[in-house]
């Protein structure tokens, strides 16, 4: 049972491991975490990205297939993914997720049979039994609803305490009518761009979720609607968000 | 639009095959067809036929656009007439969004409340979030003999 919380990325990551860990194994995380940000991170000027950015040859496998699969993510989602929605390289969206999917295997890889990372909010799990808070986009102390993972990723994407940081990439503008999407996958990185992607179409996202195959969503619209896939309601404890409120 | 067309056309040849061997039009629909039924749908209204005339009507169907019904006229054996009869008062294309909207998607009043969790999603951003998430860490870790 160990539980270890550091600021990196420009978040908080916490690592919850509820089993027998070898020592050094979460050291080895958060060391994953510090290069993630070493070299992706546009905000650090020596940085793969930020090099990659000013046109410079920067030289990294990992960089140029996080970029493969922004591509692929962004024709994916008819372009409301895009790494250059801002107008420069800013892969941020995707790699937070993808740093977290590559810590899992790294706790995979070293035996550990239970184990949440939560990464300022996006979550992935392991080992079954895990009870997942939906935060209510406008009450920040209160949950939308709770979902029930086994094994698996749980992102959100939302107007929250940062404002609007999620922009239509076609028009520029914040998207009106929906407060938060959430969904639910089996990797982190594609959970957490397609919800970014859902939240951006705004009131259309719900439809284009229902379409998306191995993943569950929930949309809250404003004046506090829920559009839900049956996926997404079938990992609620009781069948809906107002049930899974009053289990446990 | 192209199912829905390919609908009718099914239908309406089918509804000719009944009327061929049945005077009566069709009233029971098939509780089987996956064409499903819509119970409160009243059969479409039938004119007085004219001498050598038959007509029938098909079931009801949900199409992803309205609920209609066919209704198939044939003179001394030869298809006539194919009227369809749209029964649903909504304008189709409020029906259809609701049709396709109904089995993929379910809307809940949204209730905000506190449940016994283990982590939450959407949750922290800013320093002041850091901070709330860092003191609950060490609460929880104190309660961590």
């Amino acid at each position: 049972m160990t539980l270890r919380v550091e600021h990196v990325m420009g978040i908080p990551v916490r690592v919850d491991v509820r089993a027998p860990v070898a020592a050094g194994v979460l050291d080895d995380v958060f060391a994953w975490f510090r290069d993630v940000d070493a070299r992706f991170s546009p905000y650090v000027r020596e940085s793969a990205v930020s090099r990659r950015a000013r046109g410079e040859a920067a030289r990294d496998a990992d960089l140029d297939a996080v970029l493969a699969r922004c591509e692929a993510l962004r024709r994916a989602t008819g372009g409301y993914f895009d790494v250059h929605a801002t107008g420069a390289l800013d892969p941020s969206g995707y790699v937070k997720g993808w740093a977290v999917d590559r810590a899992g295997a790294l706790l995979d890889a070293a035996g550990v049979a239970r184990w949440c990372v939560d990464a300022g909010g996006d979550v992935l799990v392991r080992g079954g039994g895990w009870r997942v808070g939906v935060r209510h986009p406008d009450r920040p102390h209160a949950l939308a609803g709770v979902v029930a993972v086994d094994d698996g990723a749980v992102a959100t994407s939302g107007a929250y305490e940062r404002g609007a940081h999620v922009r239509d990439p076609h028009t520029g503008c914040a998207p009106a009518g929906v407060r938060s999407v959430t969904v639910l996958g089996r990797e982190l990185a594609t959970a957490d761009a397609y919800a970014t992607a859902a939240f951006a179409m705004g009131e259309r996202g719900p439809a284009w979720t229902a379409r998306l195959r191995g993943h569950g969503a929930m949309t809250v619209l404003a004046g506090d609607r829920v559009l839900a896939t049956p996926s997404f309601l079938a990992r609620c404890p009781g069948g809906s968000l107002a049930a899974s409120l009053s289990f446990g | 639009m192209r199912r829905a067309l390919a609908a009718l056309v099914v239908t309406a040849v089918a509804v000719v095959l009944l009327a061929r061997y049945d005077t009566d039009p069709p009233r029971t629909l098939n509780p089987n067809s996956a064409l499903r039924p819509a119970a409160s749908a009243a059969p479409a209204p039938r004119a007085t036929p004219r001498p050598g005339e038959k007509s029938a009507s098909g079931p009801v169907i949900t199409t992803p656009f309205s609920v209609i019904q066919v209704r198939a006229t044939l003179t001394r054996g030869r298809l006539t007439g194919v009227e369809t009869v749209e029964l649903t008062g909504d304008g189709p294309h409020t029906e259809a969004l609701n049709a396709r909207a109904e089995p993929i998607l379910r809307a809940e009043a949204l209730k905000a409340g506190s449940a016994d969790i283990d982590v939450v999603t959407g949750a922290t951003y800013t320093s002041e979030s850091w901070r709330d998430s860092l003191q609950a860490a060490i609460d929880a870790a104190r309660e961590q003999r």
